[in-house]
C-alpha cells in the first residue's frame, strides 16, 4: 500500500467511467481456476486409486504390517504417557492481555463481576463443555501491562496471575463448574427458553477438591480469613503494596461472590426464567426449597 | 460554489440549524438554486452511533418529487463507511453471481440407458455375423440411446456468500452508485398526481434512468407513486430491507428516501461494528 487515499482515487476514477451495470463487472483475473476438461465426470482420472497395483486392486495390507516381520510398532514395549488423556479436564486458556483487550474495547463491563458467561458473551472466547472443557485457564501473558481493577472468576489460575490482578486492587476467585452448568453459562438464553428450573451447581470431583479449597489458589470453597492472609503474603512475596479493599468505593461489587451452588449471578437454583412474559418464577414448596438450599 | 460555501460554514463549528439557515439565505448562490422555498433549506449534522473516524462524511442534496423541476430541499450527510468505501468490483461481481445462483434450480434432465424405453433384448448374436458386438439398442453408443453423465433434474446451485462479502457488496455498490451520481436522496415519495406520464417526464427531465429503483423505508409506499409505477416496468419500488446488489446494478438510477438512507446506514453500521459470529457461522437449513 504505497499511496494513500486509494478509496478517494478509485471513487474519483469511477466518476469518469461508464455506469456500473450487470454487463460490465467481472471478477479479478485469475481468481477462478480453469477446470481442465477430460472425458467423464472426473476428467478421465483413476478415481483416486493411483496407478496399478494394490491401490487399484483393493488388496491393501493393514497399516504397519511388514509382511511377516515383527512390526516396528510392536518391537518396543508400550509406555502409557498419555493414558486416559481424553478423559482429563481441559481448561482452554485466555490471557490477561486478551482480558485487557476485551476491557479496552468495551466488550467486558468491569463495573460488574466478571465470570465465564460475560467472557463468552464478548464473542472472542469460546469453549465446548461437551469436549471435556471445564472453563477458563487465565494465563499470565500480558500481566505486566494488565491494569484493570476487576472482580473476576475463572476456573484455573496461576500464582503470578493472582498477583497481577490483586496488585491492581482487584479480586480473583477460582471456581469449579460441572459440564452441565457450563453449558448453561455458555448459552443461557437457549436454556431459559426450555422453561426448566435452574439446577444446582455440582461440587467438584475429589481430585480438584484440594485446589478449590486452597486459599493460595483463591478457591471458592476456601476460608475467607485465610484468603485475606494469603493476599497479604502474596503481596509481600511479589513486593507490591496491597490496595485496601475496605476503603474502595466499589467495595460491594468487589465482594460479590456466587454461592457454591449458584450458577448465574443474581439467579438462584430452582428459579424458572420466563422469557416470554419477562418474569421469574420461584419455588414455594417446602420440599423444593430444601432441595435447592445448599 | 454553494457547496464550498456551506463547507466553509461547517468548518466554523456552527452547530444550530437556524444560524446556517440565516447565513445560507443571505448567500446568492444558494438562493438561486433554491429560489422557491428558501426557508426549507436545512443542513443537518448527524449524530451517528458510530461516527466516521478517518474519513469525512459525504454530503448529498435532498431532492423533491412533488414538481418536475428539481428543487434542493437541503443537505444530507451520508456515512463514508457505507456510501464511500473502496468500490470492489470483484466483490460486486461475486454478489451478483451469488444472487443468480442461490435460487437457481436446474431442471435440465436426460435419460440414462436404463431409463430409455426398450433395449432389454440383445440386438443380434455375439458371434458369427461379422458385426460389432452389442448388448442393447439403448447403449450410449447408439443413436437414440441413453446419455452418459447428462444433466439430472433438480440440481441446486445454492450456496451462501460469506456474510461480510455480502455487506461489502452492498456498500461497494452504494458507493459506486453514489460516485457516479446515480444515487439520489429524496425527502419522501409524495407525488401530486397518480399519472404515469408525470413520473416518466420527471425522470426524463432530471436525466435519471431510464430504469429507476426507488427504495422506501417501509412496505407501504404512498398511493400516487405505486399507481404511477404500476405500468412503468422500468421503475420499481422496494423496501429498504430488500436492497440488494443485483437490483441496484439492474437499474440505472437509485432513488432513496431520506429515512431509508438512514435505515440502510444504521443497519450496515450495526453489522460492521458488532459481533457477527452467528451470521458468519456456516449456513444451516432451518428444518422446522
Amino acid at each position: 500500500m504505497g499511496s494513500r487515499q486509494i478509496t478517494e482515487k478509485s471513487l474519483a476514477m469511477l466518476r469518469s467511467l461508464p455506469r456500473l451495470s450487470l454487463g460490465n463487472i467481472r471478477d479479478n483475473p485469475g481468481s477462478r481456476k480453469n477446470i481442465k476438461r477430460g472425458r467423464g465426470q472426473h476428467g478421465g482420472d483413476k478415481h483416486g486409486a493411483g496407478n496399478k497395483g494394490s491401490g487399484q486392486r483393493q488388496n491393501y495390507m493393514r497399516l504397519g504390517y511388514e509382511t511377516g516381520n515383527n512390526p516396528f510398532y510392536l518391537r518396543m514395549p508400550h509406555e502409557h504417557y498419555y493414558k486416559g488423556h481424553h478423559h482429563r479436564r481441559q481448561y482452554p486458556p485466555i490471557s490477561l492481555l486478551e482480558i485487557q483487550k476485551l476491557i479496552d474495547t468495551n466488550r467486558l463491563d468491569i463495573t460488574k463481576p466478571i465470570d465465564i458467561a460475560s467472557i463468552v458473551r464478548s464473542g472472542l472466547y469460546n469453549f465446548f463443555p461437551d469436549q471435556k472443557h471445564f472453563g477458563i485457564h487465565l494465563t499470565d501473558e500480558g500481566m505486566d501491562i494488565f491494569s484493570a481493577k476487576v472482580n473476576i472468576e475463572v476456573q484455573w489460575a496461576s500464582e503470578q496471575v493472582i498477583a497481577a490482578i490483586e496488585k491492581n486492587g482487584g479480586v480473583i476467585t477460582t471456581a469449579y463448574y460441572d459440564p452441565h452448568s457450563l453449558i448453561l453459562l455458555k448459552n443461557p438464553k437457549s436454556f431459559f427458553q426450555t422453561g426448566q428450573a435452574i439446577p444446582r451447581r455440582m461440587i467438584p470431583p475429589p481430585d480438584v477438591i484440594e485446589y478449590y479449597t486452597s486459599a493460595e489458589m483463591r478457591g471458592y470453597l476456601a476460608d475467607p480469613e485465610k484468603i485475606s492472609e494469603e493476599r497479604l503474603r502474596l503481596s509481600q512475596k511479589y513486593g507490591y503494596q496491597l490496595p485496601i479493599l475496605e476503603s474502595d468505593k466499589n467495595y460491594n461489587m468487589l465482594c460479590e461472590r456466587k454461592d457454591p451452588r449458584q450458577i448465574f449471578y443474581g439467579l438462584e437454583p430452582g428459579w424458572v426464567i420466563n422469557l416470554r412474559d419477562k418474569c421469574i418464577l420461584k419455588p414455594k414448596d417446602e420440599e423444593l426449597l430444601q432441595f435447592y438450599a445448599s | 460554489m454553494s457547496f464550498s460555501l456551506i463547507n466553509a460554514i461547517r468548518k466554523l463549528n456552527i452547530s444550530t440549524v437556524s444560524q446556517i439557515r440565516l447565513i445560507s439565505s443571505g448567500s446568492t448562490d444558494v438562493s438561486n438554486i433554491n429560489s422557491h422555498s428558501n426557508s426549507d433549506l436545512n443542513v443537518t449534522q448527524k449524530e451517528w452511533k458510530f461516527p466516521p473516524q478517518f474519513t469525512k462524511p459525504r454530503e448529498v442534496w435532498i431532492e423533491n418529487l412533488d414538481s418536475i423541476d428539481e428543487k434542493k430541499l437541503g443537505l444530507f450527510e451520508l456515512h463514508p463507511l457505507v456510501y464511500a468505501v473502496l468500490p470492489r468490483i470483484d466483490i460486486i461481481h461475486r454478489n451478483v453471481i451469488w444472487q443468480r445462483k442461490f435460487r437457481w434450480v436446474s431442471w435440465a434432465h436426460t435419460k440414462t440407458r436404463a431409463e430409455v424405453h426398450g433395449g432389454g433384448r440383445k440386438p443380434w448374436p455375439q458371434k458369427g455375423l461379422g458385426r460389432a458386438r452389442h448388448g442393447s439398442i439403448r447403449s450410449p453408443l447408439w443413436r437414440g440411446g441413453g446419455i452418459v453423465h447428462g444433466p439430472r433434474s433438480g440440481k441446486t446451485h445454492f450456496f451462501m456468500l460469506p456474510f461480510h462479502l455480502r455487506i461489502h457488496g452492498l456498500t461497494s455498490t452504494l458507493s459506486a452508485k453514489f460516485a457516479q451520481d446515480d444515487l439520489h436522496v429524496v425527502r419522501n415519495l409524495e407525488l401530486p398526481t397518480e399519472d404515469p406520464e408525470y413520473l416518466a417526464e420527471l425522470i426524463e427531465k432530471r436525466n435519471w434512468g431510464p430504469s429507476v429503483l426507488i427504495v422506501d423505508d417501509n412496505d407501504y409506499a404512498p398511493r400516487n407513486i405505486t399507481v404511477a409505477t404500476e405500468n412503468l416496468p422500468h421503475v420499481n419500488i422496494i423496501p429498504f430491507y430488500g436492497l440488494n446488489v443485483y437490483s441496484m446494478l439492474k437499474h440505472d438510477t437509485l432513488i432513496i428516501t431520506q429515512t431509508a438512507a438512514e435505515r440502510i446506514e444504521e443497519k450496515i453500521l450495526q453489522h460492521l461494528h458488532s459481533n457477527t459470529m452467528p451470521q458468519q457461522a456456516k449456513f444451516k437449513l432451518n428444518q422446522v
